[in-house]
């Protein structure tokens, strides 16, 4: 018996006052050659207690990344969120909200979202940013579009857009799917051997729409590179850079080295990993792109009385009133995975922001510390790394991996997904959750590794 | 008033953390990328960052805080039990890229809810990828453009839909690459059959079309509609946003049509969260299974070794479809809000049915009650029915035209004035076919008092002194914003006083 109909026991009651006789009469506008026939081939109903029973077998079954070492990341990193942040996203008003449309009973939700959105400027030091997109993704792909609307009647390179060579291949198939459309042409900018970009590679992009380059990179490269690029791809091409928003703390915002576009996973900041979503996208600009720009937007404004109020602004960019002719497709968004964000991002406060980039920075300095001394393995790159880095290992990463995965521990990401060719190569993905023992368990299974290697080759 | 950028008093940070790791050699950013001033965020205590956010709170309306009836949006009851859910470690802390034998759990629950669905929707094959409705009808657009393209029909560039559709309709089959063909209904406000057989020929790729339609009646002649779109070689297109009158009843599958999005965050009550996440997986028929995008989940029986770690006598794993448009987002979707509506599926089961009869049930009760009301206290000439007929389904559309010339009063002061009552008000101007409009969705989870009180409620906002009504709402935490204001006058984000 489902328990979540009011109305149950009331059915005859409320038809005979309409003048229906039974459910029935309400459906007779359905033909009945599209009716289904009888009763849907699923399972009975469950209660409460049923579900919660079998979910925690189910949930159960999957290993959670706390239960063991786990250096896994490649966009999505295991922070520790404050235990106030869900405590507050679950009260009701937030969490059975939809979309302020009527601004005067939706406040808090829409100052929220200013909050947010000055926060996230703040961040990445940029004056304007959206209120979410679905994923980092997604954020990265309407930001090439968007840098397209923008730029391609003045560009040399019309309809052309350049984006690192080291994007994993998964966000490059999501810009494909958001660019096609527009007969958007993606072409790529080579990094060197050390990770940094390739700045005569650059040199191609141009005249082109915009450039997509992430800092870090996406093996975790903290490149200075990056600093250079907007004097030399110049005005008219868009520098869009991709961020994990918690490096900022130690980092420089993009915002302040010539970026017009910031986009990025914001995850980190407020929210689990989650299987991969929901998650939430960073969407920032500059003024020149605002009119263009995907998403919903709120804005300070006035009620009839003067006082101090909030609603949605810009709106006639999106699809509810420009439909076909909308900056992009996204209605429901993320306001509440953006919403954590903003409660993360405003209990950890300028000092806090930092402390917490820094304590991302040391796991992954004492990772690469510990693993440099291991024998058989080697650093891919010789740089400076937020979270992440590459390592070589004897034999292939994924036998490697298989055997760290035997031995209790979730090694890394399997770096010959994205790029085939290298097939020794794996991401080691370190956060504020990881610890030394963690990083020793790691350490001496990897030396292990080598040594069976050694003795099979 | 409570702002989060006049806070200035924690010393330091609200949250204290542990110490960082120590290393040999201390880590560092490159001098030329160090950040030299830090973001001028606020700095607040626990306790302040958790009173203003209450504060907050506070100043916004949701389902717990009473009755939602925002048409084409289903605000039911979310069940908290799947927020409980939703937080366990084996969701809450789990990688998309780990091994499948790690996620067996994850692996099955996708499975159970691609087969319910497939089951729901009269489709074969269903994939959980896309994460909100308008990001499952580009989805969708773009399986049905590559199908097209790989039969070499690269012709069929336009996409038909209504002019009642929900704007993300025309918005997503543009953002693929189609032109958009837009057809008028007639003056019942149903699909116009002659209209789309002029337009549907050989350059037809899709109609995307959602029935009931935005109106809240049923397509009655949607067979009809999909036999001409199918003889010009189209595709037939279901925008699953009214799914909650129809499920176990009718099937876009018996409809004909050939591909479908579903909005979990509606149908099956993952919470809106003040505007998302939402979930919008997407269902085809066989001969478009091939293009979705991958990974999905699929399984096979479970081998003796295997056993061990199976959560059933299956072995679950990922597939990839043989011609994949590849991703629309970079993971494995909304996995959250699927376990959400998981947990809400199996609290139906087999009774989903009955759901969407309550929610058809309470429709056609509130719209009988309104009409009821406003007879007894003679208001009843101020509104018509946006459509006539003889049932709705899940929704209904009322026009305030005639109050709006008799008293110049319009829907949105009629919202404004429920809004006063304590209500949230529902969707007004939309459809656009319908002057003056308000789309009514109460759904299944309202209780036949809520429903008569709302209806007094509403006719008595008809009673109101116009020049009072201009000036509704006058209860809530602010009254009419200024939006001409917001738009001219653009503050986007705090105004620090050096700004």
């Amino acid at each position: 018996m489902v328990d979540q109909l009011p109305n149950r026991g009331r059915e005859l009651e409320m038809l005979n006052e309409m003048g229906f006789e039974s459910i029935e009469d309400l459906f007779a506008d359905i033909p009945a050659d599209v009716r289904f026939k009888g009763e849907l081939p699923l399972r009975g109903p469950q209660s409460e207690e049923e579900i919660i029973s079998d979910a925690r077998r189910l949930l159960g079954a999957n290993l959670a990344m706390g239960q063991r070492p786990a250096f896994l990341g490649a966009g999505l990193y295991r922070n520790y969120v404050p235990a106030s942040v869900f405590q507050l996203v679950t009260r009701g008003e937030f969490l059975t909200a939809y979309t302020p449309y009527q601004p005067e009973v939706s406040q808090g939700m829409l100052q929220a979202m200013w909050e947010f959105q000055t926060l996230i400027s703040e961040l990445v030091g940029l004056p304007i940013a959206n209120l979410s997109l679905y994923d980092g993704s997604t954020a990265a792909a309407e930001a090439l579009t968007c840098a397209v609307r923008v730029h391609t009647r003045k560009a040399s390179q019309p309809n052309t857009v350049y984006i690192s060579a080291l994007t994993p291949p998964d966000k490059q198939s999501v810009m494909f799917n958001y660019c096609q459309g527009a007969e958007i042409e993606i072409r790529t900018i080579e990094h060197h051997e050390d990770g940094s970009l390739d700045l005569e590679s650059l040199a191609k992009a141009a005249g082109s729409c915009g450039v997509y380059l992430e800092q870090p990179n996406p093996l975790g490269v903290l490149d200075e590179n990056l600093v250079q690029v907007k004097d030399i791809i110049g005005e008219n091409t868009a520098l869009i850079v991709g961020v994990q928003p918690v490096s900022l703390g130690v980092v420089e915002a993009p915002g302040h080295y010539g970026a017009d576009i910031v986009v990025g996973e914001g995850q980190p900041l407020g929210s689990p990993v989650t299987g991969g979503g929901p998650l939430y996208g960073i969407f920032a600009c500059t003024q020149p792109y605002l009119r263009l720009m995907p998403g919903r937007i709120v804005g300070r404004s006035i009620d009839v009385d003067g006082n101090e109020a909030y609603c949605l602004t810009l709106s006639t960019r999106e699809q509810h009133i420009r439909r076909h002719r909308a900056t992009s497709n996204i209605c429901t968004n993320e306001t509440l995975i953006a919403l954590m964000g903003a409660m993360h991002m405003a209990l950890l406060g300028p000092d806090g922001l930092r402390e917490l980039a820094e304590r991302n920075l040391q796991a992954c300095q004492a990772a690469k510390e510990a693993l440099q001394a291991t024998p058989g393995v080697r650093l891919v790159h010789d740089t400076a790394h937020f979270n992440e880095f590459a390592i070589a290992v004897p034999g292939s990463s994924t036998a490697c991996l298989a055997f760290l995965d035997a031995n209790g521990i979730t090694g890394g990401f399997d770096l010959s997904t994205w790029y085939p060719e290298q097939k020794d190569r794996i991401l080691v993905t370190t956060t504020d959750q990881t610890s030394l023992a963690d990083i020793e368990a790691l350490s001496a299974q990897l030396a292990l590794w080598s040594t069976h290697q050694e003795v099979n080759a | 008033m409570s702002h989060l950028f006049d806070h200035h008093g924690a010393e330091n940070t609200g949250y204290s953390q542990p110490p960082a790791l120590t290393t040999k050699k201390k880590a560092s950013v490159p001098n030329g990328l160090m950040r030299k001033s830090p973001a001028r965020w606020p700095r607040l205590s626990e306790p302040e960052m958790v009173r203003h956010f209450t504060w907050l709170s506070k100043r916004n309306f949701g389902i717990d805080t009473g009755f939602y009836p925002l048409g084409s949006c289903t605000m039911k009851h979310n069940p908290r039990v799947n927020e409980v859910i939703a937080q366990l470690p084996g969701i809450a802390d789990i990688h998309p890229h780990l091994p499948e034998h790690h996620l067996q759990g994850l692996l099955s629950i996708y499975y159970e809810m691609q087969h319910m669905l497939e089951i729901c929707a009269g489709m074969d094959q269903v994939t959980l990828q896309p994460v909100a409705g308008a990001q499952g009808e580009f989805t969708a657009v773009r399986c049905i453009q590559e199908y097209f393209r790989l039969r070499g029909e690269d012709q069929r560039t336009k996409v038909i839909v209504p002019d009642s559709a929900h704007g993300t309709n025309p918005a997503s089959a543009a953002m693929a690459g189609f032109e958009i063909v837009e057809i008028p209904s007639r003056a019942d406000g149903r699909i116009d059959l002659d209209a789309l057989a002029a337009v549907a020929d050989e350059t037809t790729a899709a109609m995307m079309i959602t029935n009931p339609n935005t109106l809240g009646l049923f397509e009655a002649d949607i067979s009809a509609a999909s036999a001409i779109v199918h003889e010009a070689g189209g595709q037939m297109y279901y925008d699953g946003a009214n799914f909650n009158a129809i499920l176990g009843i009718t099937s876009p599958g018996l409809m004909g049509f050939d591909a479908v999005h579903f909005n979990l965050h509606k149908t099956f009550s993952q919470p809106h969260g003040g505007g998302g996440p939402g979930s919008g997986p997407i269902g085809v028929k066989a001969h478009l299974a091939p293009f979705l995008p991958g990974p999905l989940a699929a399984r096979r029986e479970a081998t003796a070794e295997e056993r061990g770690q199976a959560v059933d006598e299956h072995w679950y794993h990922w597939l990839e479809p043989e011609h994949s448009i590849g991703k629309v987002q970079q993971w494995h979707g909304n996995a959250g809000a699927v376990i959400r509506c998981w947990a809400y599926y199996r609290r139906y089961g087999n009774g989903l049915t009955t759901m969407s009869e309550h929610a058809v049930l309470n429709a056609n009760y509130l719209r009988h009650a309104i009409h009821r009301e406003a007879k007894r206290i003679g208001v009843d000439h101020l509104f018509v029915d946006g459509a006539e007929t003889e049932v709705a389904k899940h929704e209904f559309t009322l026009s305030m035209q005639p109050a709006k010339e008799a008293l110049g009063i319009s829907a949105m002061d009629v919202a404004k004035g429920l809004l006063d009552r304590g209500y949230m008000a529902p969707t007004v101007y939309f459809p656009l076919v319908v002057p003056e409009c308000m789309m009514i969705e109460p759904t299944e989870t309202e209780s036949k008092d809520t429903l008569d009180t709302f209806a007094k409620h509403f006719v008595e906002v008809l009673t109101c002194d116009p020049e009072v009504l201009h000036e509704a709402p006058v209860t809530t935490p602010v009254r009419r914003v200024d939006e001409v204001y917001a738009a001219r006058n653009l503050c986007l984000r705090h105004p620090f006083d050096d700004a």
